[in-house]
């Protein structure tokens, strides 16, 4: 079998179909190499073949066999609970029956977490879609008073951010301008009118604007900050703009912050590496101007 | 006051949810309670909110990778080896029957060691398989058409920096309305002798079957292994050991040569945004420049 790059089985991955020999598969981990790429495909239009994933599966579609270790161990671990209190022959359980179901209690919490650490292994993917959640509206407000090709960049920017990754609202705030995109939480006392006033009044709150650290929440949490955001976020990304500094500039008064790119996803764990990178990019892209 | 000196010391303290630091979990409240207090004397509010913990356990499993895929394995084994010992020392007869509670609890915990042993088995099959950089061979260069408007090279020039930062990409030709008005990273060396780069023949490529191809079907290519393409002789000024070629249409007019240093090296996600840039750039060449002769001739 040739060497091929594996993923989590419910997503398809791309192949070309290359008449060459692969090189052998080496079981050491180079310490220059680059890990792969395992990505969802989404672009169906080119001409790569698509091959489903080579591994065990139960072949029910929508079930999420990595999460089957945490099921067997909820089931048997309930099971062996069962056992002890019904099941026993004699009046208290002997030693040797109370080590083993030590032993398969802590293998059942140990299954339990296994989905867990292998979300984080190279590789993983995961593979619920974002949802979008309930009660949000689909706005996109821009301010007006600003040039015509940064609003074009603005409007670009914020289509590339919702189509390319995990994002479901997205917020920009450069140089006094704003621009917010996607599903959000609107709440009935801001009108379309005021909507960007809406905005402005919360990031003053928060204090987002002189953001100078990229802030990345992968999971949910109870803050101030998370009240802006729609209902159904899990993670969220903020990444700040950077002024690019001039060159001959005074290295010693430091970067000014200049706003913020802010990204709120419906799915957990929403933004790899890779997809920081770009976001990162992109917030360059303001900072230059 | 006491409170506005702690603030003092809390505020050169960057604090980046990527930094490696060991610090307590109560750390970020404390900077949090710092500047919050404080901020009403800035002019500017700095961010009053929550900063992000540091998540300890992705760290781990992913800086431990090929630990963490063989752990099931060893653990489910272990505790295979824990359930026989513990049935021959304590005397019990090996029957595996369910009629005792001790068997049908025995048998559980073998259950769980074989999904445990599986489950490590699957991880380890899934390993993605580590590719190796190649360094280009050839000398650096940076040719820039000169007579764009600022926004357009400056667009390019940011075009540049994101795909070098961000993906495997160490050359960019881009080549619009017949000319090169881009060639910046790496390029192979003329063979003439002076070493200089070679430059890019904008009419040949436009005439060749490659060119032509990617233009007509207005989608993107992407050379996953280039030495395996007989095209590749149609790109002659990149370094001859390029691994990896995305060529992208800019409209109907151009194309963005795009080479990388690993094979297979541009995930879907960076082809996904390599399409969307290219159309923007389009745009912005399209809108700011007329004709590219007419204004050399300027």
């Amino acid at each position: 079998m040739s060497n091929l790059l594996y993923s989590n089985p419910l997503i398809q991955f791309k192949m070309k179909i290359i008449p060459a020999q692969f090189p052998a598969k080496k079981s050491t981990m180079k310490p220059a190499s680059i890990s792969s790429r395992l990505q969802n495909s989404q672009t169906p239009s080119n001409q790569q073949l698509n091959l489903s994933v080579l591994r065990f599966t139960l072949g029910i579609p929508g079930l999420d066999e990595s999460y089957l270790p945490r099921w067997i161990g909820y089931g048997f671990a309930s099971l062996l609970i069962l056992n002890h209190f019904l099941g026993s022959d004699s009046a208290t359980p002997t030693p040797a029956q109370l080590r083993t179901e030590a032993i398969g209690l802590s293998l059942a919490a140990f299954s339990v977490i296994i989905p867990y650490l292998g979300k984080f292994l190279k590789g993983a993917s995961a593979a619920d879609q974002a949802t979008i959640p309930e009660g949000t509206e689909q706005i996109f407000v821009m301010s007006q008073n600003i040039l015509d090709t940064k609003k074009e960049d603005l409007a670009w920017a914020t289509y590339i951010l919702l189509r390319n990754t995990n994002t479901i609202a997205v917020l920009i705030s450069v140089q006094g301008a704003l621009c917010a995109r996607g599903y959000w939480n609107i709440p009935e006392e801001a009108s379309r009118k005021n909507l960007l006033e809406w905005f402005e009044k919360q990031i003053e709150r928060i204090g987002l604007k002189n953001l100078k650290d990229t802030l990345y929440f992968p999971q949910n949490s109870d803050s101030v900050l998370w009240e802006l955001l729609p209902k159904g976020t899990r993670s969220l990304l903020v990444q700040p703009v950077l002024q690019v500094p001039k060159p001959g500039a005074n290295q010693m008064e430091g970067i000014e912050g200049e706003g913020f790119v802010l990204l709120a996803s419906s799915r957990g764990y929403a933004y790899s590496d890779r997809d920081k990178a770009w976001i990162g990019a992109l917030a360059n892209k303001f900072g230059e101007n | 006051m006491e409170v506005g000196s702690l603030y003092f010391h809390c505020r050169p303290i960057p604090w980046s949810p990527e930094l490696r630091r060991l610090t307590k979990p109560t750390l970020p409240r404390f900077l949090f309670f710092c500047r919050a207090s404080s901020s009403s004397s800035n002019s500017r509010a700095d961010y009053k909110g929550p900063k992000p913990r540091r998540d300890w356990v992705a760290d781990l499993v992913s800086n431990n990778d090929d630990a963490v895929r063989s752990l099931p394995i060893y653990v489910g084994g272990a505790s295979l080896l824990a359930v026989l010992i513990n049935r021959t020392v304590s005397g019990i007869a090996p029957v595996a029957d369910a009629s005792s509670s001790q068997s049908r609890a025995d048998l559980l915990a073998l259950g769980l060691a074989v999904t445990n042993i599986l489950t490590g088995l699957v991880w380890l099959s899934i390993r993605p398989k580590p590719i190796s950089v190649v360094n280009p061979e050839g000398v650096e260069c940076q040719r820039i058409y000169s007579h764009l408007p600022d926004s357009v090279s400056s667009e390019l020039l940011w075009v540049w920096e994101s795909l070098s930062d961000v993906t495997c990409c160490r050359t960019l030709i881009v080549v619009y309305d017949g000319h090169c008005i881009l060639q910046i990273g790496f390029a192979a060396k003329s063979s003439i002798g002076d070493g200089e780069p070679v430059a890019v023949d904008a009419i040949k490529l436009t005439q060749g079957s490659l060119y032509q191809n990617v233009i007509k079907s207005g989608a993107q290519t992407y050379l996953a292994n280039l030495s395996l393409y007989p095209g590749k002789s149609e790109l002659p000024f990149l370094p001859s050991n390029t691994q990896a070629v995305i060529l992208q249409p800019l409209g109907e007019k151009g194309v963005a040569i795009i080479g990388g240093d690993t094979i297979r090296g541009f995930t879907t996600s960076d082809q996904a945004w390599i399409t969307l840039i290219g159309e923007k750039l389009d745009a912005t060449i399209a809108k700011n420049v007329k004709n590219l002769t007419l204004s050399a001739q300027e």
